[in-house]
């Protein structure tokens, strides 16, 4: 019998904990760390990366040793329609237009999920863009264009 | 009479006009929020901290915390009707409530919910009150020595107290302080883990955290559940409860204040707590305990009040110490820095018409709640019939606009994605979010305080246990520590929190 081991939400927790406590030591390595009395900038980062890395270490030990725990399958749909959704607007909006980057963001966000209906999400990412263009632009006065430039 | 003259003067701030609006917005939005499932109030606060920048500080707080309480108010009215909890804090309601509305008493239910919540939010107002003056006069002996053990206890209350693993909140509470030191050093103007980035040389902005963590993430993982079908089948006959309902109700009413007030002080007591146990506790002290589960009036009142009271006790820590109880206060702290003050024990002192006008605001917003939930009934049914599929691209479209408001850069928007996939990997991993957003908005006053009592005490750690306050603040952690070694305690705690 081989019983399946480890923890994989602990292990990957951990991983991803010594990655950032990795990231924080190597980017503070120029700073002067200083005396207790005296702290200086890479004082605190430095004590509190070195903290992260100890729990980091913790739980990847503790996953690789605990009984099998599975990680819920990732969907690939929804993590890309938002992600893309997001990224569409941030590359969009100061070009296009607050206008048309917005139809464009809600388009893709609903690609989303499978309930989508085409001519529903159309009319509703119209309503819904000029919503956003009378409320941010014209009450809330957010400089950004309305169209392209 | 300084508790009196100070609850006129908040009243005279929050009846000007325009902050009467303000709290009205405030509250509508809420119960908006709290009726709709799959939206929470963290990212509706955190979308609409853009909109506050405009208003003078105290108009801001009172939309802002009317947005949280009235998420309290509509997350029972979502239980009571489709048995889905609108929000954490009414999975209980769901028990009794929907079983009562099953009964044809949806009502009866609603109503009690209704007058329970205004009951334990007027009284929990008149507690802020009445604790808010000891603990600011305490707060005036505070020094960088005291102040820095309670932020201290504050983030390990929060941890202890909270939902999931103590040590992977405790990660989580670090990599938060770790994230808010990010920016320019304040007394040595060095840049620290900017990666030549200019736009976070002032530090993280939190909103776009917040947003990306609970708004973003929370959408992603909502869309890989299975759809639910949302029936809302009971049609509301009469709203007015008998007058042996409310004879059964007011005891439980009375009892579940009290204890909301009591455990909404506790850091991390936020939601989920008042409820749950208030629920337990009528069921040991109810003569048949069996009727609960089956539409016992008691199961409704106890918890709906709790709740409330709870939610609204939740603020004594924050606005007399700077010290927040849940996330949601950790992102109102923010709201204050943005605002240019700087949430802190001086506060009260400093900010009086704040702190009072907020306070007043409460029992003001209550009231208008309770006029807003009970004649307009079928307008916040109706809404639970907009379809999700419609509601996400909504909301994904006003978190990218709301970021983009904050500091006019889209560089916000960036980092909100940035933190969505890293909250999508939290969620998969079993991670709770909450703790990393306490370190990121207490992180850089843990460090100023430390660094200032470092200085003072010339690098002898030792000042934290010479000071009397300090040390009592600190023996409190030492105990939480020990009560969760013991397993007998942590059993207990896992009771508590299981849903």
């Amino acid at each position: 019998m081989n019983v399946r081991r480890t923890d994989w939400q602990d292990l990957l927790f951990g991983l991803f904990l010594i990655t950032v406590a990795g990231i924080a030591l190597v980017a503070t390595r120029n700073l002067s760390g200083g005396t207790a009395a005296d702290m200086g900038p890479g004082y605190m980062p430095r004590a509190i990366a070195i903290a992260l890395l100890a729990f980091g270490l913790w739980f990847g030990i503790r996953g690789i040793s605990r009984p099998f725990l599975g990680i819920a399958p990732v969907l690939a749909r929804p993590l890309l329609a938002i992600t893309a959704s997001v990224a569409v607007f941030a590359l969009t909006a100061s070009r296009l237009g607050l206008a048309l980057s917005s139809f464009a963001a809600i388009l893709i966000a609903s690609l989303a999920t499978r309930e989508a209906r085409p001519v529903e999400t159309v009319l509703f990412a119209l309503a819904l863009s000029a919503a956003a263009v009378l409320l941010f632009i014209k009450v809330l006065a957010l400089p950004v264009p309305i169209w392209p430039r | 009479m300084e508790l009196l003259d100070n609850l006129l003067m908040g009243l005279s701030t929050a009846l000007q006009l325009h902050n009467l609006l303000f709290c009205l917005i405030g509250v509508v939005i809420g119960t908006a929020i709290g009726v709709l499932p799959g939206i929470g109030p963290i990212p509706a606060v955190a979308l609409l901290l853009p909109f506050t920048f405009g208003l003078s500080p105290p108009s801001a707080m009172i939309m802002l915390a009317g947005i949280f309480y009235g998420a309290q108010y509509g997350g029972s009215t979502t239980a009571i009707l489709v048995n889905v909890p609108g929000e954490t804090s009414s999975v209980v309601t769901c028990l009794d409530g929907h079983e009562m509305a099953k009964q044809g008493k949806a009502g009866t239910a609603l109503a009690i919910a209704a007058i329970a919540s205004f009951f334990a939010g007027t009284v929990a107002t008149l507690v802020i009150a009445v604790l808010s003056l000891p603990l600011a006069a305490l707060a005036l002996k505070f020094t960088a020595v005291e102040y820095f053990s309670l932020l201290v206890l504050g983030l390990i209350a929060a941890v202890v107290l909270a939902h999931g693993s103590v040590a992977k909140s405790l990660a989580m509470v670090l990599l938060g302080i770790l994230l808010g030191l990010v920016g320019i050093d304040v007394s040595s103007g060095a840049p620290r883990m900017t990666f030549g980035v200019a736009e976070i040389s002032d530090g993280l902005d939190f909103v776009p955290v917040a947003m990306g963590m609970f708004g973003l993430a929370e959408i992603i993982a909502n869309l890989e559940r299975p759809a639910m079908t949302r029936v809302v089948s009971q049609s509301i006959r009469s709203l007015i409860p008998s007058r042996a309902d409310l004879r059964a109700a007011f005891p439980a009413m009375l009892r579940g204040t009290l204890l909301g007030s009591v455990l909404g002080v506790l850091p991390g007591g936020g939601a989920a707590l008042p409820p749950f146990s208030s629920y337990a506790l009528e069921k040991k002290l109810a003569r048949d305990p069996s009727r609960f589960g089956k539409g016992a009036i008691e199961g409704v009142a106890g918890p709906e009040a709790a709740n409330n009271a709870g939610a609204q006790t939740s603020f004594i820590p924050l606005l007399t110490l700077g010290i927040p109880a849940n996330a949601l206060m950790a992102l109102m702290i923010g709201a204050l820095m943005m605002q240019g003050i700087q949430p802190g024990p001086q506060i009260m002192r400093e900010q009086p018409e704040l702190v009072w006008g907020v306070i007043a605001s409460m029992w003001v917003g209550n009231l208008m709640l309770l006029v807003i939930n009970l004649p307009l009934i079928g307008l916040w049914v109706s809404m639970l019939k907009i379809p999700y599929r419609l509601l996400f691209p909504a909301i994904v479209l006003f978190c990218c606009i709301g970021t983009f408001g904050i500091a006019n850069n889209l560089f916000n928007v960036w980092l909100m994605l940035g933190c969505a996939l890293v909250g999508y990997f939290f969620i998969k991993v079993g991670v709770e979010p909450a703790p990393l957003l306490f370190g990121l908005v207490l992180g850089p006053q843990l460090e100023e305080n430390f660094r200032r009592a470092m200085l003072l005490a010339d690098g002898d750690l030792s000042v934290f246990l010479r000071r009397p306050i300090s040390a009592t603040l600190l023996a409190i952690v030492a105990m939480l520590f020990l009560l969760m070694v013991f397993p007998t305690i942590r059993r207990s705690r896992q009771d508590a929190l299981a849903e």
